[in-house]
């Protein structure tokens, strides 16, 4: 489903300087698979989810997901593609922190102007399965850093996306929360969503729910299991 | 479906500007004293424009005036009879006038004097002397004075009647007899009309003598031909054609205009320094904003059209609220402080209406100066963002 073909990322600094964040990556994520990236900080594991997700580009080589080769599509079809099919939990939650919880998790549906009746009721559907109803109306800079983060959850998932990409989702969390989101995971894996998670947690090494660990080491794969 | 138009973009837009509150209401003031301004300077010159035009259209066609030692000095009527021997001069009409100072106000009131039974030189004064009893005015002392004489008058206690001070030093007390609108509120507002023999009296002059001597010509294209004859007739005569009055007017107005140059240019620079700030880039947090919009899916043009709303709404209400702000001004209020440059001729300082003028080109410079560039400058950097990777915008 998600495929990798040599794919190789610089990043060009102000200096000039070229960072390789990903050399000569190959893989293959299958459908519902829950999918772990681990390595330390810099190793290439938010290169690799900007890739799936179509925010940047490869330098070389290709990205498939669902056969499409996202990495030739054009700006405007990335984006659709993004609101079709993908949902992506930020590191740093990347809310809008001046809109209101609920406004935060609308976002995403706005361009294609959906019907304010039945988007209500999934909103409230989506806020109770997240246990945020109470705070639907509340400033996402008010918020604390759990109920932050399970808007952003509710905001990647509002548009049923078949791919969900989770960048380190428990950095900024403390154990209990981190648990909560292992929870929520959980309640996710339903075989139809594949889910990436990148993160260098001990909370996820060795998790039952993850299929795959794909082990990052200097912008390689070094393990894959 | 997909044609219908998207609410909630609208919503988004409306609620993205309340978001930036502090910021858009500073820009919303300051966009709004800038048009107000444009507008207002438009409006006042275009209201004084058609004036003109107005007192332009009437005119005499060629004025005479006796020069000595290059000062005008009265001229003997008795050379109206060789005036209007010239072949092509239809009327010749001796004026008797002048300028009155009033020095309680600090004016000068144009003091005219016409006759019933003269040919009268202006349409207006015509249907003056129709309308009031002028043949009566001579025997009951009285005048027609201009709304604006009228008001000063008034204010200095004045209400009924007036007491010229003749040159010896007499006084001459003329009753008002009424008060009228002229051809042009510009022209008129300061004019006071009596008959001739009390203007002679008023400003000392002989029965023999005019002020100058203004000729009608049946055909404008002899004009100068016959404005030629008359300088060679009379040496000592300037002799003025109304093209050369409609020059010295448009002198007057255009050197008023120019002070208002300076307003331009510094309003001009004040919005060119906003639109320049607006161009040169968006905040950190508005670029980090359209990266979040695009990684959850919003196209490039989605983003335009929210930031065309938030534009188009800002720059509008500031674009409506000064053009109805600067006619409540112009036109209601009478536009103090900016009106006091324009308005009168020389020391004179009439109390003037301006009159109401409005054209759609007028409407269509202030809007076209100022939303579109308002809104073009707030979409291009937003654009020049949003066309990057959302993961760069984002870092």
């Amino acid at each position: 489903m998600i495929e990798f073909k040599d794919v190789t990322k610089t990043f060009i600094l102000e200096n000039k300087d070229e960072i390789t964040a990903l050399k000569n990556i190959n893989l293959h994520i299958k459908k519902g698979e829950i999918v772990l990236l681990e390595g330390p900080s810099g190793s290439g594991k938010s290169t690799i989810l900007s890739l799936i997700a179509a925010l940047s580009k490869p330098t070389s080589g290709e990205v498939l997901v669902n056969q499409k080769r996202i990495s030739k599509l054009s700006d405007n079809f990335t984006s659709m593609f993004r609101r079709e099919n993908i949902g992506f939990i930020f590191q740093k939650f990347n809310l809008i922190p001046t809109l209101s919880a609920k406004e935060n998790v609308i976002v995403p549906l706005i361009p294609s102007n959906p019907d304010t009746k039945s988007l209500d009721e999934n909103l409230n559907e989506l806020f109770k399965k997240f246990s945020i109803l109470p705070k639907m109306n509340i400033l996402a800079k008010n918020l604390s850093g759990g109920e932050q983060q399970r808007v952003a959850i509710a905001r990647a998932l509002v548009n049923n996306p078949s791919i969900i990409i989770a960048d380190e989702p428990t950095a900024n969390l403390d154990k209990k929360l981190s648990i909560e989101f292992i929870d929520i995971l959980r309640k996710l894996k339903d075989g139809k969503n594949t889910i990436i998670i990148a993160s260098h947690d001990p909370l996820f090494f060795d998790l039952d729910l993850i299929d795959k660990t794909i082990n990052i080491k200097n912008a390689e794969i070094v393990q894959c299991f | 479906m997909k044609n219908k138009f998207n609410i909630h973009l609208l919503e988004f837009a409306l609620s993205s500007i309340f978001r930036r509150g502090a910021k858009n209401i500073f820009i919303f003031f300051v966009f709004t004293l800038l048009i107000f301004l444009l507008s207002s300077v438009l409006f006042i010159s275009n209201s004084i424009k058609s004036e003109l035009d107005k007192t332009v259209d009437a005119l005499p066609d060629i004025t005479v005036q006796r020069l000595i030692a290059g000062r005008q000095v009265n001229i003997p009527i008795s050379r109206i009879d060789k005036l209007i021997s010239i072949e092509g001069v239809s009327k010749a009409i001796p004026r008797i006038w002048g300028y009155y100072y009033f020095a309680k106000a600090g004016v000068n009131f144009s003091v005219i004097g016409i006759d019933s039974f003269d040919d009268q030189y202006k349409k207006s004064y015509s249907e003056l002397v129709d309308k009031f009893d002028f043949s009566n005015m001579q025997d009951k002392s009285q005048m027609l004075v201009g709304q604006g004489v009228k008001k000063i008058l008034e204010s200095n206690y004045y209400s009924g009647y007036f007491n010229f001070i003749k040159p010896d030093g007499d006084f001459i007390k003329m009753n008002i007899g009424g008060v009228f609108k002229g051809d042009t509120r510009l022209e008129s507002n300061d004019v006071i009309l009596m008959p001739k023999q009390k203007v002679l009296e008023i400003f000392g002059m002989k029965d023999s003598e005019a002020t100058d001597i203004v000729l009608r010509v049946a055909n404008p294209v002899e004009i100068p031909n016959i404005a030629k004859k008359i300088s060679q007739m009379f040496p000592d005569c300037r002799v003025i054609t109304k093209e050369d009055l409609v020059i010295s007017y448009q002198n007057i107005f255009d050197y008023k205009s120019g002070l208002f140059l300076a307003l331009f240019v510094i309003s001009g620079f004040t919005f060119f320094m906003i639109i320049y700030d607006k161009a040169s880039g968006l905040s950190s947090e508005e670029k980090k904003e359209i990266g979040i919009l695009k990684a959850v899916g919003w196209r490039v043009d989605d983003i335009l059209k929210e930031k065309f709303y938030e534009a188009f709404v800002i720059s509008f209400l500031s674009f409506a609220t000064a053009f109805c702000a600067s006619l409540f001004y112009v036109f209601f209020l009478n536009a103090p402080l900016l009106r006091d440059i324009f308005i009168g001729y020389s020391t004179l300082k009439p109390n003037f209406i301006l009159p109401f003028s409005f054209n759609f080109q007028t409407f269509s410079i202030i809007f076209f100066l100022t939303v579109p560039i308002y809104i073009a400058a707030t979409i291009v950097p937003s654009w020049r963002v949003a066309s990057m990777d959302a993961d760069e915008v984002m870092r």
